[in-house]
């Protein structure tokens, strides 16, 4: 019985010691912080941007003409959805007449308000100003975004009220006019997305088709969705018409009384149409919901599902992310296997894209061998087919990049006399066609070789003015950017409609129109590369400035967001459409490439002219 | 009074006094609390609010009486509510501390970013200023054509420093706007409704800076309002216009430490209590649990279990508790057990003693008889030698019969043989048999009260012994003055009450008159009074019936023996129809002739002159607190009446009503009758009045004699 009790109280000691051994390592767990333990996901919360915003204020009582006309212009910088505020500064006929979004100019340092004075007598019923700047670009209609040059000169006018007494804007130019920073803040840039013409039929079987990017501005805090999907539904801008279509029906738009489309919360956004658009057949729709999905993600990046609904409600179709990629290609979901290069004995190597490797490899085939000497090079895009451009750029090979065969006769020749008036680097469009460009000062032409082997045909530029120095053809094939060499040696970004043609012979006829500047305020372009289905990335100079490198969009606007860092003597750079991928560019240190969130880094010293696949 | 003998009796009684008189002090606590302090201002107040607080206190009582009686549970509320009080206080102090010095730095850091952006902005109006007019642009077109984005750049790049850490917003001063001066915030803040009122106007009026606390209120966003430190300033445009600038900073990392700090000390604070709650409950109850066991066997002590001991463990205080407890116990015991043995063999000495003297004595008796029977032949002194041998022999006999009466008592051995009686009967034998003594004594014996039946469950035989004694001592002492005898029911009770008007008793003998063989005048000759054991067994007689029998006397008014019975035997009784002390005292009479106002009770009961008073059935379950109340206000009275102090101890404490009658003696089965003492006297007719009888009682000198006997001695 002792014993017992005396084991009993031996067990609960050694019980209670137990325990309290426990509580103290919990104890000391909890008091130190954890350097292990369980997985989990990140909510991820997107970070505020500092935007500012202006909160519109409606006329003070007896304000003088010049604070109404101040408070108006102030008031177009508001986003007020429909310029309300605005409209209170202006007489009832005035506001009737007005309309604010038939343009948008834009001024350098925003609207200058100069005093008529012919009309300035503050006793009198009537008092005109001027508005004057320095127009930098204007957004149409169709809200595409055009640069501009020049002086902006408005008139205003103002009438006193006769019942009131108060000072009233009853004549005004159309459209809105702000200040450039003013529009950076309050428009965002986003691309709708269209399908290449012929590519839908010509491949309507084989793969999915080609979506062009059509960038326009749409106002960033008033509903930017249901802006985004109306423009998308009223079609392309008149520069891209000629060569895209869209899938939606003519005449398709928003069900009537629709205000207002925002996701749901599983990101699933539902767009009803009217009559015309409910017509659609399944696979037009699912081609219709890869608009809307490729358009509304460029601009929130977290909708992945877009339900198309018809006039009663029912559903038209129901589109994913996955299946849109299915049905569509665009330029940023092509991920290029090899980053290609010249590497010292000029023969055509190339190193596995993103990552880290500096000891590239040689290609299969001739252009690796190093028996030709190279000065520039292209790939393909399905990176079987290469083209090089020989030491003395007089002439281009194209080679397959498969082990054995031989590397036949140039497909083009040049006869220019110095090495800088024969061809430039060549360039492949989606379709598998090769370009380059002549620089002979007696003959400069611009050629297309179909499928990399054709003969050379000639396209024509209408309205070019100088010597093409350097082609680049976009991943859809539809658009070409050209870096032109004017009379006044200046060389800027112009960019192109690429339309085809069926030609005599069956040469196609192909012809490259309606030139646009790309990046107006550069006057000496070095370098230039796709970076993007709007965006490209330019190394150029200002005006008395020095060389930067940055991007711009094919419009002609200047994109948000940083330029890549600083780096001299860029010679040519190399980009692709997919953000993951390095920028990579050949300058005095060699071949240097700029992963995302770092600084630049050396991938080899002796190297030239850096490609990705295009 | 079974096997216990008096001394049990009396040691019981007197614990029971001491047990009840200490409830009672609690109970008048508590009476004095709730009744005097709540309840008679309800009482005067509103009867809703009376019963408000009834309904309030009613189940609240429970509550009331655990408290009172667990100990544990007060240490353990008390231990509760302090550590609360202490947590509460610590954590307001703590909170306020960590608050105070969480704003202090927000405030110092955003005072010093504020005051720099307020450099900025006026640096940048400065440049831009200096910048237009180089270019020469004139000054009134220049106007302020670029304010306008000029002022959008301005927040952005203010705001821009400090994402999620503060908020910029430009408001115009006053109720200017336009010209760039119109509203501007960053990070969707709604700058009206963010900005306060009041600051807007201190800014107006001043150059200087500002700050004030406020809540940040969000546009078009689902972020919910935060507080937030806003600092202001009034700045002036590159036009020299002026305009507000307001730097808010959002207090959200603040209020977030602070809520960690509230939760971890209200969690803390939680833990703290409870533990210290169950601590304190732990070592109370190591104290508790010895103590509750010393009380258990305490009580079991007094109830008369005196083997019941302590458990004795180790070597603590507690256990000292209790070894000195059961030595005191064991020398209890055995004390008692001394004293029980004494006490029992002394009884038997008295009834052996009485029971041998009883054989020669009837002997004698004989030869005295035949002595007594010849008297006549004998000369004067031989003859009156005879008749005082008869005499002396009659004495002896009855002090005999007494002592064997009272050792039976002592023994236990007396039963009650109750059935319904009607006193009024008893009294009239009582009183007729007295009639000689008093016409002797020239004294009138009235009888009030008798109009209606007075019926008792009592045992007659052993009533009208006791009442007998009483008249008789009423008589003898009653010099010449009449003789009141009252009869009274009322409630579970009867109670006969016999004044007279004599000598009355001395401070303190109203206590000693039931003692045997005690006199009030030890000088008064032994021949004259009885045996001095009668007003004894009386009492033993009352106490059998479950009864009181108490005495009441002030020195020269005359004296009051009263017998308060139930009215159905083994009924507990609670009070008297009849007051002790009588209507008539001197110090009544003082006091009524004195007419002293807002005395309700004497002055509600001018029926009493006529010597009935009986207790409204209404008052029946008051009784007790009625006593009490009389007892109060007699002892107020006390120090203010003009002789009191003699009137107030002349109760017997056996008498106090309080003091609980003696247990009624289950009649046992097969108890020994004793046979009746004294035949009783020849009943007279009873009258309604109260008579005189006009010759001298035919009763001759023996009866008187018997009657005698039971003179209590005085």
């Amino acid at each position: 019985m002792g014993a017992d009790r005396e084991g009993g109280a031996w067990r609960r000691s050694m019980r209670a010691l137990a325990c309290t051994g426990a509580g103290v390592m919990l104890l000391s767990a909890c008091a130190s912080m954890p350097d292990s333990g369980d997985l989990r996901d990140v909510e991820s919360t997107p970070r505020q941007d500092a935007e500012v915003r202006v909160f519109a204020l409606p006329p003070r009582e007896d304000a003088p003409p010049s604070e109404i006309v101040q408070g108006f212009l102030e008031a177009l910088t508001s986003d007020d959805p429909q310029y309300t505020t605005a409209r209170q500064y202006l007489t009832g006929a005035a506001a009737r007449r007005w309309a604010p979004e038939e343009s948008t100019t834009v001024l350098s340092d925003g609207p200058d308000i100069r005093v008529d004075r012919t009309t300035a007598r503050e006793d009198g019923d009537a008092y005109a100003f001027t508005l004057t700047g320095t127009a930098v670009a204007r957004l149409d209609q169709e809200q595409s975004y055009t640069p501009l040059h020049g002086r902006y000169s408005q008139p205003v006018h103002l009438t006193r009220d006769a019942k009131t007494g108060q000072w009233r804007i009853d004549r005004l130019p159309q459209g809105v006019v702000m200040g450039q920073s003013d529009f950076q803040r309050n428009y965002v840039s986003v691309d709708k997305y269209y399908f290449a013409s012929g590519s839908q039929d010509e491949t309507a079987a084989t793969g999915p088709v080609t979506a062009v990017a059509d960038p326009v501005y749409v106002r960033r805090r008033v509903d930017a969705m249901t802006q985004m999907v109306r423009s998308l539904l009223a079609g392309p801008t008149r520069w891209l018409s000629p060569v895209v279509v869209s899938s939606f029906p003519e005449g398709s738009a928003l069900r009537a009384g629709v205000t207002a489309l925002t996701p749901d919360d599983q990101n699933r956004l539902t767009v009803p149409l009217n009559d015309k658009g409910s017509r659609a057949g399944q696979r037009q729709c699912r081609q219709m919901a890869t608009q809307l999905l490729f358009t509304l993600q460029n601009l929130t990046p977290t909708v992945d599902t877009v339900t198309l609904e018809r006039t009663d409600g029912t559903t038209l179709c129901t589109l994913g992310e996955d299946r849109a990629e299915t049905m569509a290609t665009r330029g940023s979901l092509r991920k290029p296997e090899y980053l290609y290069f010249l590497d010292d004995e000029q023969r055509l190597v190339r190193l596995a894209a993103g990552t880290t490797g500096t000891v590239p490899d040689p290609v299969p085939g001739p252009l690796g061998e190093g028996l030709q000497r190279l000065t520039s090079a292209a790939v393909s895009w399905d990176e079987r087919t290469a083209a090089g451009v020989s030491a003395d750029k007089s002439a281009l090979f194209v080679a397959r990049l498969a082990p054995g065969g031989t590397l036949g006769e140039p497909v083009v020749r040049s006869q220019g006399k110095t090495e800088n008036d024969r061809l430039t680097p060549p360039s492949w469009d989606e379709h598998g066609d090769l370009w380059v460009a002549d620089r002979d000062p007696r003959r400069p032409r611009l050629l297309m070789l179909e499928h990399g082997t054709g003969r050379p045909a000639e396209v024509r530029v209408p309205g070019l003015d100088g010597r093409i120095d350097a082609v680049r053809v976009a991943a859809d094939g539809v658009r070409i950017a050209l870096v032109v060499e004017h009379t006044d040696t200046t060389r800027s970004l112009l960019i192109g409609r690429i339309e085809r043609a069926a030609g005599s012979g069956g040469a196609p006829a192909v012809s490259v129109l309606d030139l646009r500047p790309a990046a107006p305020e550069l006057e000496d372009v070095t370098a230039m590369s796709w970076a993007g289905d709007s965006r490209l990335v330019v190394v150029g100079r200002e005006q008395g400035g020095v060389q930067t490198m940055r991007y711009v969009q094919v419009d002609g606007s200047t994109p948000q967001g940083p330029s890549p860092a600083a780096l001299t003597g860029v010679q040519s750079v190399a980009a692709t459409a997919d953000g993951r991928l390095p920028l990579v560019a050949y300058s005095e240190d060699g071949i240097v490439r700029l992963p995302s969130g770092a600084q630049w880094q050396k991938v080899v010293k002796d190297g030239s002219a850096p490609v990705y696949p295009g | 009074m079974t096997g216990d003998g008096a001394a049990s009796v009396s040691g019981r009684t007197g614990a029971h006094a001491g047990r009840s008189a200490g409830r009672d002090g609690a109970g008048s606590f508590w009476a004095s609390l709730l009744e005097g302090g709540l309840l008679h201002g309800g009482v005067q107040g509103s009867p809703i609010l009376r019963l408000l607080l009834r309904w309030v206190r009613r189940p609240l009582l429970p509550v009331i009486r655990l408290w009172r009686r667990n100990i544990q549970l007060k240490v353990v509320v008390t231990t509760l509510l302090m550590s609360l009080g202490v947590v509460l206080l610590l954590g307001f102090v703590v909170i306020g501390q960590v608050r105070n010095g969480l704003l202090e730095a927000k405030v110092k850091a955003s005072q010093s970013q504020a005051t720099g952006g307020f450099a900025v902005a006026k640096q940048k109006a400065d440049e831009a200023a200096a910048g237009t007019s180089d270019d020469g642009t004139g000054r009134d077109g220049h106007s302020s054509q670029n304010v306008i984005s000029w002022m959008s750049e301005l927040v952005l790049s203010l705001s821009s420093g400090g994402q999620g850490a503060f908020d910029v917003v430009t408001l115009p001063t006053g109720d200017e706007s336009g010209g760039g001066r119109g509203p501007r915030a960053s990070g969707q803040v709604d700058p009206t409704a963010s900005v306060p009122a009041d600051l807007r106007a201190r800014i107006n009026a001043s150059t200087t800076a500002a700050q004030s606390y406020t809540r940040i209120v969000y546009k078009d966003t689902d972020k919910k309002p935060e507080p937030a430190l806003v600092i202001g300033k009034r700045v002036d445009d590159p036009n020299g216009d002026p305009y507000e600038l307001y730097y808010l900073f959002p207090l959200t990392q603040e209020e977030k430490s602070l809520s960690l700090v509230k939760g971890t000390l209200a969690t803390a604070g939680l833990f703290v209590v409870v533990l210290l709650g169950a601590i304190a409950w732990l070592v109370v109850r190591q104290v508790v649990t010895p103590v509750r066991m010393a009380a258990g066997i305490a009580e079991r002590l007094s109830a008369g279990r005196l083997q019941e001991r302590m458990k004795v463990t180790g070597e603590d205080d507690i256990a000292r508790l209790g070894e000195a407890f059961n030595k005191m116990a064991q020398n209890l015991q055995s004390k008692i057990n001394q004293l029980e043995d004494l006490s029992r063999m002394q009884r038997r000495f008295v009834s052996d003693v009485s029971h041998e003297l009883r054989t020669p004595l009837t002997t004698v008796r004989m030869a005295a008889d035949v002595i007594h029977e010849a008297r006549e032949n004998f000369d004067p002194v031989t003859a009156r030698s005879a008749e005082l041998l008869a005499d002396q022999l009659d004495r002896f006999e009855s002090l005999l019969a007494d002592l064997l009466e009272i050792s039976r008592f002592d023994a236990g051995a007396a039963a009650l043989e109750a059935e319904p009686v009607d006193l009024r009967d008893v009294v009239r034998r009582v009183v007729s048999g007295a009639e000689p003594l008093a016409e002797r004594k020239g004294t009138v014996i009235r009888v009030v009260g008798d109009q209606q039946p007075v019926v008792a469950e009592a045992d007659a035989r052993r009533v009208e012994r006791i009442l007998r004694n009483l008249v008789v001592n009423a008589v003898e002492h009653g010099e010449g003055r009449d003789v009141v005898v009252r009869l009274a029911a009322a409630g579970g009770a009867v109670a006969v009450a016999v004044r007279d008007y004599g000598v009355g008793l001395k401070p303190g003998e109203a206590a000693r008159v039931f003692n045997r063989f005690w006199r009030a005048d030890p000088a008064r000759a032994r021949t004259t009074g009885g045996t001095g054991l009668g007003l004894s067994i009386a009492l033993e007689d009352a106490r059998l019936h479950g009864g009181w029998l108490q005495a009441w006397g002030e020195p020269g008014g005359g004296s009051q023996f009263r017998l308060t019975l139930p009215r159905t035997a083994d009924e507990p009784l609670r009070g008297s129809p009849i007051p002790l002390e009588p209507l008539d005292s001197r110090r009544n009479r003082a006091l009524s002739g004195a007419g002293r106002p807002g005395d309700g009770e004497r002055a509600t009961v001018p029926a009493q002159a006529t010597g009935e008073r009986t207790l409204p059935p209404g008052r029946e379950a008051t009784t007790g607190r009625e006593t009490r109340t009389g007892r109060e206000t007699r002892s107020e009275r006390g120090p203010g009446g003009d002789r009191a102090p003699a009137a107030v101890p002349s109760a017997g404490p056996a008498a106090l009503p309080d003091s609980g009658a003696a247990p009624v003696v289950p009649r046992p089965a097969s108890g020994a009758r004793p046979q009746p003492a004294a035949p009783t006297s020849a009943t007279r007719p009873a009258t309604e009045q109260t008579t005189r009888t006009a010759e001298p009682g035919a009763a001759g000198a023996r009866d008187a004699a018997r009657k005698g006997e039971a003179f209590g001695g005085r």
